[in-house]
């Protein structure tokens, strides 16, 4: 900590000096002057942690990925699988009707669904040359239980208001869509995505830290939107798998920001940096949280509100990962570098 | 301001993306079309006795014959199509109003051998997920387990891939009485093809005086999909019918060289009657799909005994005019690379039927996306426009956003690509990194002006530094997501790295140069 001083305690009289010149800006009226109060605003006080205690900060990331990551394990643990998986992803049971009118799909879903809280339903037409000649029912209930079989039918029955007795109708039980080995080959696929991100980013950075950080970062807003779905007992389809990849892109915008500002600037010290990059990288993080409450106000698509719950999630997790997580990793760094009488 | 309105109007980044966003309206073509466009036309049936024409598979939505009347009847939509047909009887004539002519048809029984869906308003195709698809429920031969089940899924799903139909989901199906099945949803492809493709088990086998030499599969290393390396060829009349050639290079794996070396090491040469200088090997290399024989080759003498590895496959196509003609031979040429690479199905599956499926997000989804689409571009620019608190910042970002949606909208009318919920997805994440880039740029240009410590272009310069090395990042990231199996990952992975690759080298240099031009 000795060596260190001077790297830190410049950069904070350099930032405190900003930080005032802009209070004072913004209230200029008022009678005291703010460095004569012996009491530190509150934006002081956060502002001193920040600036000091970014190593103790790191407690926090790490505890929500750990927490996260708990959560994950449970839910293995406890379900078998890391996630809830749709109708879609898991597969379940088909009824094929033989139905010749025309029907809202949508509302017979609802109604449907309505009976079968604890599980996923999704309903289609078929046609032929143009007419409808039927619908599909899919669920996610076990296809062996025949009590959840013969509920499924009862409910399709009085929806459709018909006799499935006198009509030809067929039960399949059916497979996911993604195939059994999709989320062990996307699973591979992304630690390689990972491993790659990592030395694009090794390679123009020269150091192994901006590359830890930056898969540390992506993996963990990744994982703590997971937690957080899995503890809202959301069932993932497709779309939920789209929007934890959408995750990445947003995720290594801000990282890079950081690290080029950090690692490649000379003007202003460390801290300054980092500061000028919160500034650029809080209003990328929210001009996306607020289109994303946006979209999330408006839709009556309950694949769009998967989809941006995800993100929303992911982007809250994204800044703390990045502004605490990120930035402690690259302040030890360069702590280190001072060290050995390289400043940066 | 007239000056800065010159010099924005010829500056090369701003005449760029304004070639890219016209090009990209062109692309989709949006028109207001009443009638149904013809998806197929069934062999033999009347429609297609009274000459119209299969489209081609390659034909851009808008440009589909459409029918507009029956009997001077209007048809607006499919459901005034079937109704209509299914008023008329048998043995009736009626004449078909298209875009692209008029026919005369005699009724056969309800069907004129006619699949149509509503004629589509853009260029853009939607995905299986958005638009819906066939659905065909298979039944294999014999029973299989569950592994066998899982090699011929997949092999499944890698065949329909090659033939480029990436919009389709396979799933194994049991029912109660423990019969099994594969279901298979796929978009944009038509009954016969799907029948062609997945009802045939596809054993390749190629034979010289019957010993096999190599099969469809592990034996063939490489296949020739290239214009130079795949051919259609010698297309000529023959007594009122056409037929043409096809031809392709393949390269065998060692062992499969070394078997043909073997066979061919004790042929005869035989020399060809007419020319009594072309020398040829006393068997033929013979090729078979399914037992059957496709086509058979003769075998020049300098191959005798040579174990050579680049060989060539040719087969026929034929048709009633010369353009049908090319297309059946094209599509002959396509299944059987498709068997070569693939090699064939474990088991043969019999269709139990086909239907069309309604899509799982309807019209309902579309519209909901594109009105929250709309609102999260205002929403962006309301927020940036506070943060700035500069019109000239906003708007441009408005801009941006909503021509990096008509460009991808244009590159997949342009490309075919089915727009589906992961295209969608991959849309949204170039657009959001879009964002990203311009408030990058703008705080990078803006920042210091009082410092003026770097002239405008080293700003420039040092913000396009962020941005390509984040954008390198995420491309790099997305590549591997391509080879992942499933379509899902693939469709995200490429619609994102074609729409960041658009901001980065089109749309993001030229907000850059409005800033440059308006701020500067």
């Amino acid at each position: 900590m000795e060596e260190n001083k001077e790297i830190s305690a410049e950069p904070h009289q350099h930032a405190q000096h900003q930080e005032q010149k802009k209070e004072n800006k913004a209230e200029h009226h008022k009678i005291e002057p703010k460095k004569e109060s012996p009491k530190k605003s509150l934006k002081q006080v956060i502002f001193e942690i920040y600036d000091k205690k970014y190593k103790t900060l790191l407690i926090i990331p790490f505890l929500i990925l750990a927490l996260a990551l708990a959560q994950i394990g449970y839910q293995i643990y406890s379900t078998g699988d890391f996630m809830n998986r749709d109708v879609s992803l898991k597969g379940g049971v088909t009824v094929t009707v033989p139905y010749e009118k025309e029907t809202d799909v949508g509302q017979l879903e609802k109604q449907i669904s309505s009976q079968f809280q604890k599980n996923d339903v999704s309903v289609r037409t078929l046609r032929s040359t143009g007419a409808v000649v039927g619908v599909i029912v899919e669920a996610d209930i076990d296809g062996n239980d025949k009590a959840q079989v013969d509920k499924l039918l009862k409910s399709i029955e009085s929806s459709l208001k018909i006799d499935l007795g006198k009509v030809d109708y067929g039960i399949e039980i059916i497979g996911s869509s993604l195939g059994a080995s999709f989320f062990r080959e996307s699973l591979i696929a992304l630690a390689v995505a990972f491993l790659f991100m990592g030395l694009v980013v090794l390679i123009y950075f020269r150091t192994f830290i901006p590359s830890i950080a930056i898969i540390l970062a992506a993996f963990s807003d990744m994982v703590v939107a997971l937690a957080a779905i899995n503890l809202m007992d959301i069932r993932i389809g497709t779309a939920g798998i789209a929007a934890f990849l959408m995750l990445i892109g947003y995720s290594v915008d801000t990282d890079i920001l950081l690290t080029v500002r950090v690692l490649k600037r000379k003007e202003g010290n460390v801290m300054d940096r980092v500061l000028s990059s919160i500034k650029t990288g809080m209003t990328m993080t929210i001009t996306a949280i607020i289109s994303v409450i946006v979209a999330l106000s408006v839709t009556q698509s309950e694949v769009i509100r998967q989809i941006m719950l995800i993100l929303l999630i992911g982007l809250i997790a994204d800044i703390f990962f990045t502004w605490i997580l990120n930035v402690g990793l690259l302040r030890i760094y360069i702590e280190r570098k001072a060290k050995k009488g390289i400043t940066i | 301001m007239n000056y800065k309105l010159k010099k924005l109007l010829t500056n090369w980044r701003i005449i760029l993306l304004a070639a890219f966003i016209v090009i990209s309206i062109v692309a989709i073509h949006p028109t207001l079309s009443k009638g149904v466009a013809i998806r197929n036309v069934i062999a033999n049936s009347s429609a297609s006795l009274a000459g119209i024409p299969q489209p081609k598979p390659n034909v851009l939505p808008v440009a589909r014959e459409k029918i507009i009347a029956i009997n001077s009847q209007p048809i607006g939509n499919a459901d005034d199509y079937y109704k209509y047909i299914s008023s008329l009887g048998p043995n009736r004539t009626i004449q078909i109003k298209t875009t692209k002519g008029s026919y005369r048809l005699t009724t056969k029984g309800d069907d004129l051998g006619l699949r149509v869906y509503d004629a589509p308003s853009t260029n853009i195709r939607k995905g299986l997920d958005l638009q819906g698809g066939t659905r065909v429920l298979l039944q294999p031969e014999t029973k299989l387990t569950q592994y066998d089940m899982g090699i011929l899924i997949d092999n499944m799903k890698e065949r329909l891939n090659v033939y480029g139909l990436s919009d389709i989901v396979v799933r194994d199906a049991n029912d109660l009485v423990g019969n099994q099945y594969i279901v298979v949803e796929i978009a944009g492809a038509t009954e016969e093809e799907i029948k062609d493709l997945l009802a045939r088990q596809g054993k390749f086998e190629s034979k010289i005086g019957n010993k096999t030499v190599f099969k469809g599969g592990k034996d063939i290393v490489y296949v020739g999909r290239s214009a130079q390396e795949a051919r259609i060829e010698d297309c000529n009349q023959v007594s009122g019918q056409w037929a043409c050639r096809f031809s392709f290079a393949i390269t065998l794996s060692q062992e499969a060289a070394q078997r043909q070396a073997d066979a061919t090491k004790d042929l005869e040469p035989v020399y060809d009657p007419a020319s009594r200088r072309e020398c040829y090997l006393s068997e033929k290399i013979q090729l078979f799909l399914d037992d059957k024989l496709v086509d058979e080759l003769n075998i020049a003498c300098d191959l005798k005994g040579q174990a050579a590895t680049q060989i060539a496959i040719s087969g026929p196509g034929v048709g009633v005019s010369q353009d049908d003609t090319i297309t059946n031979t094209a599509a002959n040429m396509k299944r059987l690379q498709t068997i070569l690479i693939t090699g064939s199905l474990p088991v043969k599956l019999s269709i139990v039927k086909t239907d069309a499926i309604s899509p799982v997000l309807g019209e309902e989804f579309v519209n909901n996306a594109i009105l929250m689409s709309l609102l999260a571009i205002l929403a962006v620019a309301i927020v940036v426009g506070l943060r700035y608190w500069k019109m000239l910042i906003a708007i441009p970002i408005l801009i941006t956003m909503l021509s990096e949606v008509i460009i991808l909208l244009g590159v997949a009318a342009f490309i075919g690509w089915n727009i589906d919920l992961a295209a969608i997805a991959g849309i949204l994440v170039a657009i959001g990194t879009g964002v990203d880039d311009q408030i990058v740029i703008t705080d990078e240009t803006l920042k210091g002006e009082a410092s003026n410590v770097y002239n405008w272009k080293e700003k420039v310069k040092r913000a396009f530094l962020i941005i390509m090395l984040a954008y390198t990042t995420v491309v790099v990231a997305m590549i591997p997501l391509i080879f992942a199996g499933a379509g899902l990952l693939k469709g995200f992975a490429i619609t994102t790295i074609i729409g960041v690759t658009i901001g980065v080298f089109v749309t993001r240099p030229a907000y850059s140069a409005f800033v440059e031009i308006m701020m500067r």
